[in-house]
């Protein structure tokens, strides 16, 4: 499964990345980077967690 | 597909806006979407179709958040009002100045100044904590930020409250406020850069405006969304904060044996008692809901407070449990109209909670004192008899 950003949508609320530090993380400038893309198993629920809390629905994993 | 339950609960009545939860029990029970005779709208009512809605604006359009058309009117053109593709420019510029992001270096400067007003309070030993704390500490925050100054911070409480009110149908409180929003709106349509404090971030809108990065002529609107949304909702949720601990001492003792629940709390405070609990939409086509149709043109309220209450969704939804950690809450909305100035919101909000858990032991309030309103569910008065320190 793929993590998909929205790119033009995230406005760094950071949710994200409380729900899935393994993943993503804010850069210093607050952008968002997806450390992972392509994930499974354990990953792909937690990369599911971080898609679900996004205020704006700027994730979904695909 | 069959027509959706009636009810004649009356969402705009004074009983229901000072305490909706029964009433939107009692809705979310008849089912997903119900028809409310009185108010002529269809209700979303149960958490899974809220969220969803929120996230479709294909099919629940933005064009009638307010539920009545003057006001609808009057917004259009903004980016609350409006759906994409428009609404995706009109919302970064929104956002540009007021994103997590450009908010980064403001969190000291917030802290600091909770922290100096809660101390000041406990100091105090008693304080009347609307106008004490949930109001001076939003509007000082807002004002700082956008540079207001004079006048015009004089009048942001009453302005921020009216923008709220004559978002409701067209009744007395509608009516009344109308005049008081129009003194906001003529502000903001003539507001100019050298008008706000050098440095802030209203000035920084209008530098936006200058170098092209906003379309022309939106800085006073965005100005306008600033004072209209991010006022009244912030001093709501404070005020919560306050009351929900001084009802919940062990809930407050579990804040300050963890302060990590911090964040928790406050999604558990915008839950239980949401700001906003009711939003408008306009259905663009007939929506088929679990079998039920909303027909096209139907005008739609979106209740986010019931489906915060949803035990479909939320185990044991009534109580009040700083641990719960409700993530993903509707007080702010969802999706692509999800609330613009959640991150100021939070930074506030937590600044608050982290102050009075490090500082205060309990609060011994007496009875809220709550006026109805169109829009925001608030406390009005909220007296702290005594402080038992930390």
């Amino acid at each position: 499964m793929r993590i998909v950003l929205d790119r033009p949508r995230c406005e760094g609320h950071g949710l994200c990345e409380e729900a899935a530090p393994q993943l993503m993380h804010l850069d210093d400038e607050g952008e968002l980077v997806l450390d992972r893309e392509e994930v499974d198993g354990a990953d792909a629920a937690l990369a599911n967690a971080a898609a679900r809390v996004c205020p704006v629905a700027a994730l979904r994993v695909a | 597909m069959t027509k959706p339950p009636t009810s004649d609960v009356d969402l705009f009545a004074d009983d229901v806006l000072l305490d909706p939860f029964q009433a939107y029990a009692e809705l979310r029970e008849q089912g997903p979407v119900v028809h409310l005779r009185k108010n002529d709208v269809y209700a979303l009512t149960r958490y899974d179709v809220i969220r969803g809605a929120l996230a479709d604006w294909e099919s629940f359009s933005s064009a009638s958040i307010a539920f009545n058309p003057t006001a609808n009117e009057a917004l259009t053109g903004t980016s609350l009002a409006s759906d994409p593709p428009a609404h995706t420019q009109l919302r970064a510029a929104l956002t540009e100045n007021l994103s997590p992001r450009a908010l980064r270096g403001l969190k000291g400067r917030i802290e600091t100044k909770a922290d100096t007003l809660v101390a000041e309070l406990v100091e105090r030993g008693s304080f009347e904590a609307v106008d004490a704390l949930a109001r001076a500490f939003p509007l000082e925050v807002v004002a700082d930020l956008i540079g207001f100054t004079g006048h015009v911070r004089d009048n942001m409480l009453r302005w921020g409250q009216a923008a709220m009110q004559v978002l409701g149908p067209m009744n007395q409180r509608t009516a009344e406020n109308f005049p008081v929003a129009g003194e906001l709106y003529a502000w903001c349509s003539a507001v100019r850069a050298d008008d706000l404090a050098e440095g802030s971030v209203g000035r920084g809108i209008f530098e936006a405006e200058a170098r092209g990065a906003i379309p022309p002529d939106t800085a006073g609107h965005i100005i306008h969304q600033y004072l209209g949304a991010g006022v009244d909702s912030t001093i709501a949720a404070i005020g919560n904060i306050v009351a929900l601990f001084a009802r919940h001492p062990d809930q407050l003792a579990l804040v300050r044996a963890d302060p990590s629940l911090v964040p928790a709390a406050f999604n558990e405070v915008l839950r239980f008692w949401p700001p906003i609990n009711a939003w408008g939409r306009l259905a663009t086509r007939d929506v088929d809901i679990d079998g039920t149709v909303v027909p096209a043109g139907a005008q739609v309220a979106v209740l986010l407070g019931s489906g915060n209450r949803d035990p479909r969704h939320y185990d044991d939804p009534d109580a009040f449990l700083v641990t719960r950690n409700p993530v993903d809450h509707l007080a702010f909305g969802y999706g692509p109209h999800g609330c613009a100035g959640q991150g100021l919101a939070r930074l506030e909000a937590h600044a608050v909670i982290e102050a009075l858990s490090r500082r205060v032991g309990r609060l011994v309030a007496g009875p809220e004192v709550r006026v109805p309103s169109n829009t925001t569910r608030s406390i009005e008065e909220l007296p702290v008899l005594e402080v038992i320190p930390a």
